[in-house]
């Protein structure tokens, strides 16, 4: 079976033609992705600062993390699994977007990002745990991870506009008809 | 209402957005993105009242970190729901969810600035008794919710149709 073929069976699940057909599963999937991906961002952000220098500076970074991070995990669990309800409900719309691969792409230099920087300066944070500003490696890798969270926000919400969504958008804005 | 969103989409302000296809995109990302540090700076607040996170800091020093960023976040949110709502008038004032969601959002905000009000006055109280009391912690999880259910209405509002005939949008 080739890739598009496993795409397609995706599109044709149960599941998938489930959430399609119903007026609510849809909607509620989006809005519970939404508050997933906030609570990331809202987490990550706390950590990334405090990596940065800029906030909690008073706080070991050991502490701020043991604070965030398992919330942060949780809610990028719940991000991922609404995230895979909605890609089944249009599998090969979503693979063929562009915006969705650059989407894809930059949650994966997120997490090299991160690999990068648990395998070098965080091996050395009893160091630098109580400095205000961490050295420059732990800073270089809270601005990527900022930048790479806000982008992930950015291209999700253009996958949107340009996949044309599920339902049938009136007044709502579509990009699709730009090139119409 | 209808015949103000109507005359708010024809101004020049809402045909500017409306004729500038990125405009909606780029501020709803800029929602969002706000919308997770007010989400981020409440769940921690929350977090440390239920005695779950920052117990080495003291509740006046959770929410001298946190609150700055709830305020700035929220002027944020505030101007970009601003255009929206020029951008795209009857989509959101012509939306049960849009309403609901103000509602939620006065609750929201009146109960963090007199939670910081309170706590401000009467400080030794906060952090020795009142943060233990059933009634505190219970707000708490509260208070995260009323954010939670702004959350999920904002988005219904791209999807009218879930509330069928309940439903704000004049019949054509």
């Amino acid at each position: 079976m080739d890739f598009a073929n496993f795409l397609g069976s995706l599109e044709s699940s149960g599941l998938a033609v489930t959430i399609r057909e119903s007026l609510y599963l849809f909607p509620v999937i989006e809005s519970l992705h939404v508050m997933g991906l906030t609570m990331v961002f809202g987490t990550i952000a706390i950590l990334d600062l405090r990596l940065l220098g800029v906030a909690s500076t008073h706080r070991p970074f050991t502490k701020v993390a043991s604070d965030v991070v398992r919330w942060t995990w949780s809610a990028f669990g719940l991000t991922v699994m609404t995230g895979l309800l909605m890609f089944i409900t249009n599998a090969s719309g979503y693979f063929n977007n562009l915006q969705f691969r650059w989407k894809m792409a930059l949650l994966a230099l997120g997490g090299i990002n991160m690999l990068i920087f648990e395998l070098t300066t965080g091996r050395t944070v009893r160091r630098w745990d109580q400095d205000a500003i961490p050295p420059f490696a732990g800073r270089f890798a809270g601005a990527l991870s900022l930048i790479f969270w806000i982008g992930v926000i950015f291209l999700g919400r253009w996958v949107g506009f340009t996949t044309g969504g599920h339902v049938t958008p009136g007044l709502d804005i579509n990009l699709d008809n730009l090139f119409k | 209402m209808h015949h103000f969103a109507l005359w708010l989409a024809q101004s020049r302000a809402s045909l500017a957005i409306q004729t500038n296809l990125w405009v909606i995109p780029t501020v709803q990302s800029f929602h969002i993105a706000g919308i997770g540090i007010v989400m981020g700076s409440v769940f921690m607040m929350d977090l440390r009242i239920l005695g779950w996170a920052g117990q080495d800091q003291t509740l006046s020093q959770t929410a001298r970190r946190f609150g700055p960023w709830l305020w700035g976040a929220l002027t944020v949110l505030l101007s970009t729901g601003i255009l929206m709502v020029v951008g795209e008038p009857v989509r959101e004032l012509m939306s049960l969810a849009f309403w609901l969601k103000m509602s939620m959002l006065t609750i929201g905000v009146s109960t963090a600035i007199l939670f910081q009000h309170a706590l401000s006055r009467h400080e030794r109280e906060w952090e020795q008794s009142r943060v233990h009391l059933r009634s505190t912690r219970f707000l708490a999880m509260l208070t995260f919710l009323v954010w939670f259910s702004i959350i999920i209405l904002g988005r219904l509002i791209a999807y009218d149709s879930v509330w069928g005939r309940w439903s704000l949008m004049p019949v054509n």
